[in-house]
């Protein structure tokens, strides 16, 4: 394995030479810049042999549930790169970016318009500063209220973006077990749904992939009580055209514009958030606000209430570009997604049924939870390193947390009846193999690297190349 | 367009073997169902391409000036084409690392980088931008001395300060204006928003001596390749904005945030961190590693809540600092450091006040003889985007490499009109 670092001195240049030294007092002046010099053809076949070990959308299958991972058109990369965009600075004023700011008028339009919410910030970097941002509207609208409610209600089979979330705000996380359907355990919610609490976090579909089915009653309850209802919209990829959250009870939610409207996830962001609110909760969003006023659109600041700044500027506007070309190619079609990514979904669970422990046999929506228990402990790691050898990438695994040795599938609308029946044949061989040959799966995978030791690097930390003469 | 591969003849396979006659079926419990969408009808590629493009024609392309959290930086052309590999671009989160080995050893060179720039022990993986950074830092002392009040220096990117306030008020920490023994840190930019060079070392001493920690903001990390580095002043956190790694302006996002610490705060730094491993073979490979930090393991005990971070975009910086180099990053920072001081000159010889305290690098504040508005107005008729207005006829002027000396005459021919 050789590092960036371990190559040897070359000349480089994309920039004229400047040999001329900087006019410092030298208490402020670096002595040593431990960087070499390698050559750009180096660099090339350096980054290139990386990129062949790694799994992309592109290369793989790539099932991992929870995270929508589904094909992202090319297009939207090209018109995100457009110089009008790529080139605009931030600090340039309003009259000069009206193309930009209609950009980001437009999407929230449409988002408003699929989700029924009545306003949306794109500030958010991700979903879970979007959770961020809800909690501290939440906090905000209580405090002016003079309503004292120190309690989040999250189910126990939620993100754990949302108690960390609960946590920073320093909110108390009241964590509600799931029923035998996988619901939200609706006696155990009446038990704590009070005045003293201030949100009620549900993700929808939830992270079993199920519908809620109380969610009407928990709804009504929270009202009642007072709480706002939050929906974490990571699993909105079930429900584009066919219901609108606003319409199920939700007084803000957020989307995950890497997710459900196909930008790219980049190893791992930029992600995109945007988050929706109903209109009482409108005034609270982040400023700047973006206005159409007389067909031109304008910054708005004043907005009293406002919880303040999320982002430097205006948001991930890159994603925001994407995002928004990615909605205008499905237009009004785009109820065809959520059908397919559901049709996806239950032809694959129907698949695997007979060969998995299935925890909550019910119709699933567009992603679905099935257990390796009865292949013993540790049987899903396992599992998921095998399905690498077969060339696709794993499902997201142990989690959520409370389904034992749990594979979470998610396989997005993009892919083919013929992949799912690959992939559900390649599952069946492993579990063949696992009765056969356990040797060979338990040492999964043999086509990458080897099962690497997570053990060792968190106990020997080795975080960072060290320059050799220090 | 439509990006499903189904025919009708899957569906209809497909929906038997569910055990559903409709697609409607399907999804009947999905409630309350909608009456009707009102979004406009699906566009083809070439109608999209078309519409979008119009967009991007509406905003105004132009020399820039201007600074503030967002440089003009030369972008060499090899970083488009690595960073697109779809290998890269369409993986995520490397939670299996034999299949994520490229992205997983892209970030270990990140953060090595990092290191090596400012002079510190550990960097993560990133954050989302400068400013919640800086916010995350600020979480992080509060956790680490158990106190809550946090101390910002003069200087600090008031957008930077806003966002800070926003997690502040959220997060119940409080902005405070003295350094004491509730003081959780010290925050001071270098350069700050008006371009002074500071030298932190009454600043940090001043914390040690109650314990709190010194957090040192960053917004043109180029200025890394020629200035001390706040490791060296003896920072316990820098942060930053990385945007100017390589990253397009792209009005304003996504950018690149980065947090690195002294040893002792490794384990409660926020986000993904990258550490190096072998495999059962006993080769060297690469892991996410000390998890249990994070909200996906510790829920409400977690060090922050973040997830997606912006890996991408520390591939970008990576492959940035690679092809530059030490040789060309310094050129980078020269070239922008004497563009800024030649641009200074002629606009003090042309009746601008000279107003910044300290020594600058490649961002100064001037008082300009006319309005500013008019001055700004002056120079868009030029094509140049001269500086950011920031009150009382002062504007902050930026240079980069990329400005050239004619761009420079234009500028000065264009503000004594």
């Amino acid at each position: 394995m050789k590092l960036i670092f371990d190559y040897t001195q070359s000349n480089t240049k994309h920039t004229p030479s400047q040999e001329k030294d900087v006019d410092l007092p030298e208490d402020l002046k670096r002595r040593s810049l431990p960087l070499c010099d390698v050559n750009e053809i180096q660099i090339i076949r350096h980054y290139t042999e990386l990129s062949r070990k790694n799994y992309g959308i592109d290369t793989n299958f790539y099932p991992l549930g929870s995270c929508t991972m589904k094909y992202n058109p090319r297009v939207n990369e090209d018109l995100a790169k457009l110089p009008g965009f790529s080139d605009l600075h931030p600090h340039m004023p309003a009259s000069h970016v009206q193309g930009a700011l209609q950009v980001i008028w437009e999407l929230e339009e449409n988002l408003k318009e699929i989700t029924g919410m009545d306003a949306f910030s794109l500030q958010p970097s991700a979903g879970s500063q979007c959770e961020l941002l809800g909690v501290m509207i939440a906090k905000k609208y209580f405090a002016e209220k003079n309503e004292s409610r120190t309690k989040i209600i999250i189910p126990d089979s939620a993100h754990g973006t949302n108690p960390a979330t609960a946590a920073m705000c320093k909110f108390q996380t009241v964590t509600i077990p799931t029923d035998d359907r996988g619901n939200m355990d609706i006696d155990e919610f009446k038990k704590v749904i009070g005045k003293d609490v201030a949100v009620v976090m549900i993700t929808n579909p939830n992270t079993l992939g199920l519908y809620e089915e109380n969610l009407s009653e928990i709804k009504d309850l929270a009202k009642e009580n007072g709480a706002l209802m939050y929906c974490d919209g990571a699993n909105m990829n079930a429900l584009l055209g066919i219901s609108k959250p606003a319409d199920q009870g939700f007084d803000m939610m957020h989307l995950n514009l890497h997710k459900t409207f196909s930008t790219p996830h980049g190893g791992g962001g930029p992600g995109g958030g945007a988050l929706g609110v109903r209109s009482f909760l409108e005034d609270y969003l982040p400023v700047p606000r973006i206005k159409k006023e007389n067909e031109q659109f304008v910054f708005d600041y004043n907005k009293e209430k406002s919880v303040g700044k999320l982002h430097s500027f205006y948001g991930n506007f890159g994603i925001i570009v994407r995002a928004l070309s990615y909605l205008k190619s499905w237009g009004s079609d785009i109820q065809k997604v959520s059908q397919i990514a559901v049709l996806n979904a239950n032809y694959l669970f129907s698949l695997l049924k007979e060969d998995f422990d299935v925890p909550y046999d019910r119709r699933c929506a567009h992603e679905f939870v099935i257990s390796a228990k009865n292949f013993g402990e540790k049987s899903t790691i396992n599992i998921a390193k095998r399905i690498i050898d077969y060339g696709f990438h794993a499902p997201t695994i142990y989690f959520p947390l409370i389904v034992k040795e749990a594979l979470m599938i998610e396989p997005t609308e993009t892919e083919s009846k013929d992949t799912l029946d690959e992939f559900a044949k390649v599952l069946k061989t492993i579990i063949k193999e696992l009765r056969e040959d356990p040797e060979l799966i338990k040492n999964a995978p043999h086509t990458t690297p080897g099962r690497l030791d997570e053990v060792k690097a968190a106990r020997q930390l080795n975080l960072r190349w060290m320059p050799k003469e220090s | 367009m439509n990006f499903i591969p189904h025919t009708k003849e899957d569906i209809s396979k497909m929906l038997s073997v569910v055990g559903c006659s409709t697609l409607d079926e399907l999804v009947s419990e999905f409630k309350p169902r909608l009456s009707e969408l009102k979004i406009d009808m699906p566009l083809s590629e070439m109608e999209l391409v078309s519409y979008i493009t119009n967009l991007s024609e509406k905003n105004s392309q132009m020399k820039y000036f201007a600074g503030g959290g967002s440089y003009d930086h030369y972008i060499p052309s090899v970083i488009n084409h690595l960073v697109s590999r779809g290998e890269f671009l369409t993986s995520y989160t490397p939670y299996q690392p034999e299949a994520s080995q490229g992205v997983l050893q892209i970030l270990y060179e990140f953060q090595s980088f990092i290191c090596l720039l400012t002079g510190m022990d550990v960097s993560n993986a990133s954050l989302y931008d400068g400013a919640s950074a800086l916010a995350e830092a600020a979480l992080l002392s509060s956790a680490y001395t158990k106190r809550k009040d946090v101390f910002v220096d003069d200087g600090l990117n008031p957008a930077y300060l806003k966002v800070l306030q926003t997690y502040c008020d959220g997060t119940e920490l409080t902005i405070t204006n003295t350094i004491d023994e509730n003081t959780a840190c010290v925050i001071s930019q270098t350069p700050d928003f008006y371009g002074n060079i500071k030298n932190p070392q009454g600043l940090i001493e001043k914390a040690h001596q109650y314990n709190a920690l010194f957090i040192n903001c960053i917004s043109d990390p180029t200025s890394l390749a020629i200035l001390k580095t706040p490791g060296e002043f003896g920072a316990d956190v820098v942060v930053g904005e990385g945007q100017a790694f390589g990253i397009p302006k792209s009005f304003g996002g996504p950018y690149l945030g980065f947090i690195a610490v002294k040893q002792f705060l490794t384990k409660k730094l926020p986000g993904r961190i990258v550490g190096m491993t072998t495999d059962d073979q006993g080769n060297e490979g690469f892991v996410l590693t000390l998890q249990a930090r994070e909200q996906f393991i510790r829920r409400e005990r977690a060090t922050s809540n973040i997830t997606t971070n912006q890996t991408l975009l520390a591939l970008t910086a990576t492959i940035y600092l690679a092809l530059l180099g030490k040789s060309g990053l310094q050129n980078v920072a020269r070239a922008s450091y004497h563009r800024a001081h030649l641009l200074h000159e002629k606009l003090r010889k042309n009746g601008f006040g000279a107003i910044n305290t300290n020594p600058f690098y490649n961002e100064f504040i001037v008082k300009s003889p006319k309005l500013s508005e008019k001055i700004i107005a002056d120079l868009m008729e030029c094509n140049i985007f001269g500086g950011i207005d920031v009150g009382d006829n002062k504007l902050l002027v930026c240079c980069t490499e990329k400005n050239s000396l004619q761009d420079i005459d234009s500028y000065i021919s264009a503000v004594s009109k």
